[in-house]
């Protein structure tokens, strides 16, 4: 008994701080819960200085559950559950970050919506699940446009909503043609630029409506418009 | 007779500390999965396809209720596991009833906010972002169920066998589980539904 007594009291003082890190703890989660939840609620900084802000404060709430809650590194040496620990964060911010890199990469170069545009064009898709999604259907007068020694004639083309418009390219060299006012390019109906090579031609759909410039993207001066009524 | 006591007692403590190691590597590659849907749904979260975006859908005070309760069940379990250390029965019980109580309403929450965004037509196939948040807020909500379950079972066992070393030994693989699932709610509540009124 006595020389148990010293043994139980460092237990129950044990238990005693343990019960103290939890109370901490629970109140630490709380505080790091409110602070970002009124911050987005009261909207007194956004953006990505919010979203960071908030993201920071996810992680030292996930701190205080590991080391007030989990007491991750109170342990038994050597730690191995830490070091496991450790090695899952690392290999979760490669994952995530990795992702969200690429991805996001892969969107800066492929604006989905126009990509969506151009592809129900190209292969004439009307409609998904009952919603038009502005393709244009059946056949419809066509239009041509002639570049010819740095000149395009006519340089001006009127024409209906869903006619096609032929561009050729009688010139000895290859054509760049975007659409916009240089240097400011635009895209139209999914298209950001038609590479036409000499001797060549291409044809589109003119699947939205309103007026639109195009020019080389090499040769500015070398430019035309089309108008499409609906 | 002490020695040969001494030893079986050590032998006990190392088959006990294996046990938790292993349940912690558990962990460990759950986590790893739950970062791939994350990583996935912070991909993905722009794609609506044309329907409703985080922040049309979502209600910030609903998930806030979740968070205060999933942390409080969190701070319960821990006093609870205190109370099977130290062999109360009594207190254990009513320590892991309440953090029952508490992920069972945790889970009528979510389970009644999936309902309502399925009835107004936003259901895992309406776009990709949808898929991407059901398919994360939902796996967490499957271990909850799980640890409830597994909660339920372990008080029953408590109630018939009483508190021996096997179920504190259960309890605390148990409330490992429990914290965990804590740490990824907290993850779910910032950047799938704070993020969306960011």
């Amino acid at each position: 008994m006595i020389e148990q007594s010293p043994q139980t009291t460092k237990k129950s003082q044990h238990e005693h701080k343990t019960i103290e890190s939890y109370i901490i703890g629970f109140i630490l989660s709380l505080i790091f819960t409110l602070i970002p939840y009124n911050m987005v609620v009261s909207h007194s900084v956004s953006g990505t200085p919010l979203l960071l802000t908030i993201l920071g404060f996810a992680v030292l709430q996930m701190l205080v559950q590991v080391l007030f809650f989990l007491h991750l590194g109170r342990g038994p040496k050597p730690m191995y559950n830490v070091g496991f620990f450790v090695a899952t964060v690392g290999i979760i911010l490669v994952v995530v970050g990795g992702s969200i890199v690429i991805i996001n990469n892969l969107h800066y170069h492929k604006l989905p919506s126009d990509q969506v545009k151009k592809l129900v064009n190209d292969e004439a898709i009307y409609q998904i699940g009952g919603l038009k999604t502005g393709a244009c259907q059946g056949q419809h007068e066509g239009h041509t446009v002639i570049i010819k020694n740095g000149q395009v004639s006519p340089t001006r083309i009127l024409a209906i909503k869903c006619d096609r418009l032929t561009i050729v390219n009688e010139d000895k060299i290859a054509r760049k043609i975007t659409f916009g006012t240089h240097p400011e390019n635009q895209v139209y109906a999914g298209m950001s630029e038609l590479m036409i090579r000499k001797g060549l031609s291409k044809t589109i759909t003119l699947s939205e409506d309103g007026t639109y410039q195009f020019h080389d993207q090499l040769h500015p001066e070398t430019a035309g418009s089309f108008t499409v009524v609906p | 007779m002490v020695i040969a006591k001494v030893i079986n007692h050590h032998e006990e403590e190392a088959a006990n500390d294996r046990v938790l190691f292993g349940f912690w590597v558990y962990l460990m590659t759950d986590l790893l999965m739950f970062s791939v849907l994350f990583a996935s749904y912070a991909v993905l979260h722009n794609n609506t396809f044309g329907g409703v975006s985080g922040g049309q859908l979502f209600s910030l005070p609903i998930a806030l209720t979740e968070t205060l309760l999933l942390l409080t069940s969190s701070f319960t379990v821990g006093i609870g596991m205190i109370a099977a250390r130290q062999r109360d029965q009594l207190k254990t019980l009513i320590w892991f009833g309440i953090t029952f109580v508490l992920g069972l309403v945790f889970l009528f929450f979510e389970l009644r906010e999936f309902a309502a965004f399925i009835h107004e037509g936003h259901t895992l196939q309406s776009s990709a972002f949808l898929s991407a948040f059901f398919i994360l807020v939902g796996t967490h909500g499957l271990h909850i169920t799980s640890g409830l379950l597994w909660m339920g079972t372990t008080m029953a066992y408590i109630l018939k066998r009483g508190l021996n070393t096997a179920l504190v030994r259960k309890l605390t693989m148990l409330s490992l589980f429990w914290h965990f699932l804590d740490i990824v709610w907290i993850f779910i509540f910032t950047i799938v539904y704070l993020a969306a009124f960011v």
